[in-house]
């Protein structure tokens, strides 16, 4: 995505976080944005609706909007529907999509194209690949539960202004600003990419794409976006939610270890480390990036991941009464909303997580394989 | 009773020299080096004086060894009428099926002036966006793996991750290289050697070629890969389960649906030992492997192969690349394969029909996408190491392939050449002037396998490094992140349906 900023943030203690926090963390880094694309997730904001997948859309006519009601109706009921809020901002450029939120259920024992052997999350995604692939003017923004995207095409604060970010509070926000240099502006490109309960603002640009993306097409995600975040989003889905790998190890996967490191390892760790490197040499992101991940299966949590060789900037943060969790590109970011926090800088390819409920779980500077939790 | 040509007619009429070594009789030294020097007997000294008497093949072996410099070889202008469609090539080909009455047999790769796609596609780098990588000063990872994969991989957590076994035999290579399989027998005792020493310095795989293991090279046997081919020579249970990988040959690219030609002339009392087949005979192997006449035939023999080997090793399966390849790559890797070989219709050879060299196959660049392709649609990529040859001429052929959807190619011709082959086309004669292709021990004794091991080494080692430098200027610091990455080739060349079908952008389009 070339130079972009992103930041999030995380309650670990059972409190909220509204959004003019996150908006203030991502203003603050204007440098890094060109007015291109700019976007927040927020996890743990509809509490009534905790167990709905919130399906939310860009929709460029009402055409598109009732072809995909009319398929979720076809599988599965929708509780609620609603306009996301949204109100007028001068300075932003037509054209502006429908925004929609659904809350729904897929059908017990539903069949999809034939299989009958597919969980619930595993329907979401593949209607939510099937919409963005196969329905002209529909793109479904977000799928998860209890979670929603809000993003579009402009400057970070006029999409936190479009939204009118400070109405939601949640456990949880991601950020990003675009600075695009290898995809087109516009609304669905902007970041967080989401799918399922996953959302990834990435700042970077992935020289592997072309073999990532057949990594995950190869497990049947069908890439619709054609953003290097889109894949990354897809390997996150595919590494953990399916093939069931820590976060820890799904991290080392996309960025492992050198050869001549790994040999420095203890000889279990090593065998883990070059099995994870030959088996999913089509995950590794090469080049430069650094990317915030949310996801809220089985908790929210947060992670922060710079590529190994750090070529983009990653710093991390915890508030003086250790609620609170930052990540940003910019130590700015924290600043402005916590100007005595205590940061530090995880190391190449290391990942940091936090949990809400349980605190930070890895800080980024330990062993690659050390159990969490 | 049929009359026979008088020797005078039959020279009329058949194909004229090419070529012509001519001497500067002012320089030369009269040491006579040159006659002695060239195997194919183009040179005398008559009447004080070295003479060309026909028959030089351009091999150039006695201009490198004259003292005096004062050999040229020259290209006997065309004396043919002029005729674009009955053009020299095809004459000449009549010519000498008029004399000789049967195939024409001819070596190396074909000669023929086809488009060339690897010339035809370009690659991309970093700029601003992301940052290039200088490989003096980074790492930039070459190693490259050979053997079957699972697709996933079950990790255990209890307070540290961890696996409960590796998932299967796994060779690694300092560089995705491999030497082709150049047997003993096609080449000689020390052109073997060479090239084995060669990989174990540079710590990748050789093939051994058909022709067995000699016992001396046992010591090479952990950098080796063996073949099991349709004539199975040499294979033995002891013969298979030394080397790192064995691997099945179905055909090779210069002679698709033909089996091995070893012309009895290089079956020395060394080849017939290590072959186990009579001194002097032709060794042909059959065109099928005759317990494999369907796909599920070759699932049999890969099972058993790996019950042979104990599942210690990867398997492989090598086949030539024809039209239908990507189906049957997909079956297989189905069968089981733990790496599968292309070689594309330019490949070298030995000995082979020219009609099969020349007119039958597929370019390995198209071969390589497609098989790369409907693996991955197939969801099988992530399973199977592809291997791909058939003429990897340079750095910037390796890394196109690779870049085309190869983990690793496979590369004979030039290894040879850094030995010192001229690529004259004359291997199937025995004769090689080089000391290569040749099992005549004068001849033999002309190469010094260390000084041609070092050579070979030189040149890989060289490509490496170009790897590295072409990888750093992509901003990928690891070479599997190139495997298959067909967004950072573009084709540039007069047919944009071959780019379509290789899954290539024209230069000018961008990435969205």
């Amino acid at each position: 995505m070339g130079g972009c900023g992103i930041a999030g943030c995380i309650n670990m203690a059972g409190g909220r976080i509204s959004g003019d926090t996150i908006g203030k963390m991502l203003e603050t880094m204007g440098e890094r944005e060109n007015g291109l694309g700019a976007g927040y997730a927020c996890y743990g904001l509809f509490p009534e609706h905790r167990d709905d997948y919130c399906l939310q859309f860009f929709f460029d006519h009402e055409g598109a909007k009732s072809e995909v009601e009319e398929l979720l109706k076809s599988l599965g009921s929708i509780a609620k529907d609603e306009k996301v809020y949204s109100h007028k901002v001068k300075s932003m450029r037509p054209p502006f999509p429908i925004i929609w939120r659904y809350f729904f259920n897929p059908s017990q024992k539903l069949e999809w194209r034939g299989r009958s052997d597919l969980s619930n999350d595993d329907l979401v995604v593949q209607l939510a690949m099937h919409i963005n692939a196969d329905v002209p003017g529909a793109l479904c923004v977000s799928s998860g539960k209890d979670m929603a995207v809000f993003k579009g095409n402009g400057y970070s604060y006029e999409i936190s202004k479009l939204f009118d970010l400070g109405r939601y509070s949640g456990k949880m926000w991601l950020s990003h600003s675009r600075f695009p240099t290898n995809s087109p502006a516009w609304w669905g490109g902007a970041h967080p990419i989401s799918i399922l309960d996953w959302s990834v603002c990435h700042n970077g640009e992935v020289t592997s794409y072309g073999v990532n993306r057949k990594f995950v097409e190869m497990a049947g995600y069908r890439c619709s976006v054609l953003t290097d975040t889109e894949v990354v989003a897809y390997t996150w889905d595919l590494l953990v939610r399916k093939h069931e790998l820590p976060i820890q190890a799904a991290a080392f996967a996309m960025a492992p270890w050198y050869h001549q490191d790994i040999k420095r390892l203890d000889p279990e760790s090593a065998r883990l480390a070059t099995w994870l490197r030959l088996t999913y040499k089509e995950a590794l992101l090469n080049g430069p990036f650094s990317i915030i991940v949310g996801r809220r299966e089985p908790e929210v949590t947060l992670i922060a991941l710079a590529d190994r060789k750090k070529l983009r900037p990653l710093l991390c943060g915890r508030s003086v009464d250790g609620k609170t969790a930052y990540v940003a590109s910019e130590e700015c970011a924290v600043r402005v909303v916590e100007p005595s926090a205590e940061t530090w800088t995880p190391n190449a390819g290391s990942p940091m997580m936090a949990q809400a409920g349980k605190g930070i779980l890895r800080v980024g500077t330990e062993h690659p394989f050390e159990g969490v939790g | 009773m049929p009359q026979h040509a008088s020797p005078k007619r039959r020279m009329e009429l058949e194909a004229p020299d090419r070529f012509r070594p001519v001497v500067d009789h002012e320089l030369c030294k009269k040491c006579k080096k040159c006659v002695s020097e060239c195997s194919y007997r183009a040179l005398e000294f008559v009447d004080g004086a070295v003479k060309p008497i026909g028959g030089c093949v351009a091999c150039g072996r006695c201009l490198s060894v004259c003292p005096a410099q004062c050999i040229e070889i020259r290209q006997i202008q065309s004396m043919f009428p002029p005729h674009a469609n009955f053009n020299e090539r095809v004459r000449r080909g009549i010519m000498s099926q008029a004399t000789t009455g049967g195939v024409l047999l001819t070596s190396c790769g074909t000669d023929i002036p086809y488009p060339v796609m690897f010339d035809e596609l370009l690659l991309d780098a970093a700029q601003v966006t992301n940052p290039a990588i200088d490989p003096l000063r980074e790492v930039v990872e070459t190693a490259t793996f050979v053997g079957g994969r699972k697709g996933r991989l079950e990790v255990k957590e209890n307070g540290h991750l961890h696996i409960e076994k590796e998932p299967g035999p796994m060779v690694a290579m300092d560089m995705p290289i491999m030497i082709g399989h150049i047997s003993l027998g096609s080449v000689s005792y020390n052109a073997q050697k060479a090239l084995f020493a060669a990989a174990k310095e540079l710590n990748i795989l050789a093939g051994s070629g058909e022709g067995g293991l000699h016992k001396d090279f046992n010591v090479f046997s952990q950098n080796l890969v063996s073949e099991v081919a349709s004539g199975r020579f040499g294979v033995t249970g002891d013969y298979l389960k030394r080397t790192a990988a064995v691997e099945i040959k179905i055909g090779q690219g210069a002679k698709p649906g033909h089996g091995g030609h070893l012309p009895g002339e290089k079956v020395s009392a060394l080849i017939s030992q290590t072959r186990m087949i009579p001194l002097g005979t032709d060794a042909l192997s059959p065109y099928p492997h005759h317990d494999i006449y369907s796909i599920e035939d070759l699932q049999q023999l890969i099972s058993v192969v790996k019950e042979a080997t104990e599942y210690k090793v990867p398997i492989g399966v090598k086949i030539a690349a024809v039209h239908n390849v990507g189906a049957i790559a997909s079956g297989i890797v189905r069968a089981g394969a733990d790496f599968i070989t292309i070689d594309g219709f330019r490949g070298g050879t030995g000995s082979t029909p020219r009609i099969i060299r020349d007119h039958v196959g597929l370019p390995i660049e198209v071969a390589i996408s497609v098989v790369d392709q409907r693996l991955t649609k197939e969801g099988l990529r992530n399973r199977v190491t592809v291997f791909a040859g058939g003429s990897i001429r340079s750095s910037a052929d390796m890394i196109k392939a690779i870049a085309l959807g190869a983990d690793a190619v496979m590369v004979c011709t030039a290894a040879m050449v850094a030995m010192g082959c001229r690529v004259c086309q004359q291997c199937h004669r025995g004769v090689c002037s080089w000391g290569i292709a040749t099992q005549r021990e004068e001849l033999v004794s002309r190469l010094d396998p260390e000084v041609a091991a070092a050579r070979v080494v030189r040149l890989f080692r060289s490509w490496n490094e170009e790897l590295k430098e072409i990888l750093g200027a992509m901003g990928i610091d690891s070479v599997e992140s190139l495997v298959g990455n067909r967004d950072r080739l573009r084709y540039f060349g007069p047919n944009s349906k071959i780019a379509e079908i290789m899954g290539v952008k024209h230069v000018g389009e961008g990435w969205g």
